[in-house]
């Protein structure tokens, strides 16, 4: 049966359809960033007519000034998530990165020394966190729900259980305090403007760099990839130390700005950090997701605080709220792939 | 031949199937298929990879549903398609060719599922070991049931996955490809059941591309191809080629055969030179490729013709022999090392392994010459979407525009946009498995005709395919490859199906009529 002489009666085989072009208004609203800038627009919209006090400029450098440290670890978060992992240690981190700081500043060491033993404290843990996640090949999930309280357990340790207090009297606290403190030309806060910095960085790295690409093509399918050449180890722990980084860097900020840091604190930052990264989009599965969407995504949780507060609610019905729009806008975005027939 | 026009059935039918389509998107996995399963029977879907078969079984089974058309099983329309409705009350099972099973449960859990005896909640467990056994019983297979399934062999799993379906008093079982997990003898004990089964009356539907079986088991025989209704015959009035006809549809043979064609010269130094190469699923393996040679790699799916290629590519371990590229020693420790030396590899299982599903085609055609667009540390976006849209146009891959993502399209596309990425590199060897599964007709050819331009470039190609016919139209030469080792080596113009198929399945003397 090598050859075959006969033509059998059949159809004449089709062509396969061209595939469809979507119209660029067709993938703007495909676009999952799309959708959640729409919610945000709404929110807005929202807190413009039921919160007193929410138009202003302010008001808006004050959100901006709540979200920065978020936004920050988020922004290191979003890497690992695309990369098709989790981080579930970074509040632990942002602890541990205030803690060292705080203990290096009390032990009267310069303060910028102080802030990058912070910042390193963060990328040591978050390097850990990728070479046991590669090495022992287990799930992230098991890894860094350890290291939550593998990081946490020591962060409490090096602090004594005592809270450390910065005393602006003591030297270089007064310059340290600018970086959570302070505001650049007398308006925008430091913190914000940190935010912004690392956030434009990060959406550079993601969209234009050959790391962003490998992360996409490591989270999409880790083994098309390797057999692409790609070290896909290399590209994961390079992510969960960008994460633990930032969070690091978070944790010295917030040191900076309340002078006060104590062995819990930091606690839960990482459920709303990863919340961040969810609403603006990324997906758990990995391979998708972008650096605009995390902000969005971060201003979207800040704002709904906002008006939450400005409307006298109670904190613990924020935390409700949050977790609320997590699963809405999760849902919401589902049902509209399903829609729309797309995968 | 009969015409494909509907067949009046000479029984009543078990399943009728009438006007079914199925798109994915762009891709017609199924368009317009009308066939109809007479009570009792059973029944031979077959057609090539891609033809539309499992897609067909899958809408039977409740697993998908129809684009359009409709299903009636025993006379009665089916309305909801999801596995729990055809299983309970159409009473259609599947015996998939990827076992789903409970690894860790005992055997009489996994038979038992969904028909436990014994109050709901509680099951009790041993009514359910003996009525497990009975049916095991039934099938000739003996095992403990309660036994783990996990410590079965591929073969008995597949007998437990058809006991369940007794359990469910199924009457209408799907086999699809049962016989490509299986050995030879494996295969003969399930051709036994088969032959049990329809002997209680049950109606059953096989799906396979291998001929000898059908012809023992099946009545009927339609084909399938590219999604459409080819071909139906009673079993008894059709022959082995007439039947291949249908399934092939084009004369590939005659348009791009290389027999005609002298084989390359044997060269002073082959492009691959491989002497008693070892590794994970294949050992002492010799063989040479010459600059412009397609070897083909036959071979039953556990024969290590897949692994052969990963090792060379450096995708697993090699772990003894020498290996030599153009005369220099060549081992790959990484696919990283193999891409340097201008290796490729396209790896069979295309969603697993070959495309980046959340990328562009555009990306997907670019990733391994990202080094060449950077500027300052940043890639050149702009200059790498030219150059993947210059790849894709040679190639012919059907797009909107590159920056659409790679899964809406067509599997021939993305096997094209694959290929498009490797010869980026400019490769001397390319190792490619299953180049054409799940690619359509027209895609097909122009692959062939691909490799016809590559290798008159002096590209050396080992290509490893199911496919048996497919493999000796392209290839010069054919490696058979059994249980790990290189059993026989064919020059395509002397190689036929049988002759490999003997060497492949090492029953040397088996005797097929065809």
């Amino acid at each position: 049966m090598t050859q075959t002489s006969t033509a059998p009666a059949a159809p004449p085989v089709a062509k396969p359809a061209t595939d469809r072009a979507g119209s660029p208004l067709r993938r703007f609203l495909h676009a999952r960033e799309a959708s959640t800038f729409l919610a945000l627009v709404v929110l807005f919209a929202l807190g413009t007519l039921i919160a007193p006090g929410f138009v202003g400029t302010d008001n808006f450098l004050t959100v901006g000034q709540q979200i920065a440290q978020i936004g920050i670890m988020a922004v290191g978060v979003t890497f690992v998530i695309i990369n098709a992992e989790i981080d579930l240690s970074v509040g632990s981190i942002y602890g541990l990165g205030a803690v060292v700081c705080g203990l290096l500043m009390t032990s009267d060491v310069a303060w910028p020394l102080a802030a990058l033993g912070g910042i390193a404290a963060g990328a040591v843990a978050g390097l850990i966190n990728g070479l046991m996640t590669v090495g022992f090949g287990i799930p992230s999930f098991i890894v860094t729900l350890g290291t939550l309280s593998v990081y946490r357990g020591v962060t409490l340790l090096l602090s004594g259980g005592s809270p450390i207090s910065l005393s602006s009297d003591d030297p270089g606290v007064a310059e340290f305090n600018l970086l959570g403190q302070g505001k650049l030309f007398g308006l925008l806060p430091m913190q914000l403007v940190l935010f912004a910095l690392v956030a434009v960085v990060g959406m550079i790295v993601l969209s234009r760099s050959r790391y962003g690409f490998n992360t996409y093509a490591v989270g999409g399918s880790a083994e098309a990839a390797r057999l692409c050449g790609i070290h896909t180890g290399r590209v994961k722990v390079t992510a969960f130390t960008l994460s633990g980084t930032l969070a690091g860097l978070a944790g010295v900020l917030g040191l900076s700005f309340l002078s006060y840091v104590q062995g819990v604190t930091g606690t839960g930052m990482e459920l709303t950090a990863i919340s961040a990264v969810i609403i603006g989009g990324a997906a758990l599965f990995g391979g998708s997701g972008t650096m605009l969407g995390t902000v969005i995504g971060v201003a979207f949780i800040g704002v709904l605080q906002n008006i939450l507060n400005l409307r006298g609610i109670s904190s613990f019905w924020q935390t409700v709220a949050t977790g609320a729009v997590i699963i809405l806008a999760v849902a919401a975005d589902t049902w509209l792939r399903k829609r729309s027939g797309r995968r | 031949m009969t015409s494909p026009a509907t067949i009046a059935a000479p029984t009543t039918a078990a399943v009728e199937v009438t006007g079914l389509s199925r798109h994915f998107g762009p891709v017609r996995a199924l368009q317009d298929v009308t066939l109809s399963v007479p009570d009792g029977s059973l029944t031979a879907v077959m057609g090539e990879n891609g033809a539309g078969k499992s897609t067909l079984m899958k809408i039977l089974a409740g697993l998908d549903g129809p684009t359009t058309g409709t299903v009636r099983v025993n006379g009665e329309e089916v309305r909801r398609f999801d596995p729990a409705t055809l299983l309970s009350r159409h009473r259609v099972a599947l015996v998939p060719q990827e076992l789903a099973l409970a690894q860790d449960r005992t055997v009489a859990e996994n038979i038992m599922l969904g028909a436990e005896p014994g109050p709901r909640p509680f099951p009790h467990r041993r009514r359910m070991d003996e009525r497990a056994a009975e049916l095991l019983d039934r099938l000739g297979l003996r095992v403990d049931p309660r036994r783990t399934v996990r410590h079965l062999d591929a073969a008995s799993q597949q007998l437990v996955v058809v006991a369940r379906s007794l359990a469910r008093e199924a009457r209408v079982v799907i086999f699809d490809e049962p016989t490509s997990i299986l050995s030879p003898a494996e295969s003969d004990r399930l051709f036994g059941v088969i032959r049990g089964l329809q002997g209680d009356g049950v109606t059953m539907l096989y799906v396979s591309h291998r001929m000898p079986e059908v012809f023992a088991l099946s009545q009927h025989i339609h084909v399938l191809r590219d999604g459409r209704h080819v071909g139906y015959w009673p079993t008894a009035r059709v022959s082995p080629d007439q039947v291949v006809a249908a399934m092939v549809g084009r004369e590939l043979a005659a348009e791009f055969g290389r027999h005609d064609t002298p084989p390359p010269a044997p060269a002073e130094t082959p492009r691959l030179r491989m002497r008693d190469v070892s590794g994970t699923g294949f050992t002492g393996i010799d063989l040479d490729i010459a600059p412009g040679e397609v070897v083909g790699v036959a071979g039953l799916p556990d024969s290590g013709r897949i692994e052969l290629l990963r090792g060379i590519f450096g995708a697993d371990p090699v772990s003894g022999g020498e290996l030599s590229l153009d005369g220099a020693a060549f081992t790959a420790r990484s696919p990283r090392d193999a891409i340097r030396a201008r290796v490729a590899y396209l790896p069979g299982e295309r969603r697993q392994q070959g495309i980046l599903p959340t990328m562009s085609v555009a990306d997907n055609i670019n990733i391994l010459t990202l080094s060449r667009r950077q500027r300052l540390g940043l890639l050149r976006r702009r200059a790498l979407r030219r150059d993947a849209d210059t790849r894709a146009r040679e190639l012919t891959v059907k797009t909107s525009g590159t920056a659409q993502g790679i899964t809406q399209l067509s599997g021939g596309n993305q096997q094209k946009a694959l290929l498009a990425r490797w010869l980026s590199i400019e490769p001397r060897l390319m190792l490619l498995d299953e180049p054409t599964r799940g690619v359509d007709v027209g895609a097909k050819a122009e692959i062939y005709r691909l490799f016809r331009s590559l290798t008159e470039a002096g590209v050396g190609i080992l290509v490893s395919s199911s496919d048996l016919p497919e493999l000796l139209t392209v290839s010069d030469r054919i490696a058979v490859m059994a249980a790990g080792r290189l059993v026989g080596v064919i020059p395509a113009a002397e190689a036929t199906e049988e002759k490999v198929m003997a060497l492949a399945t090492g029953a040397h003397t088996m005797k097929e009529k065809a």
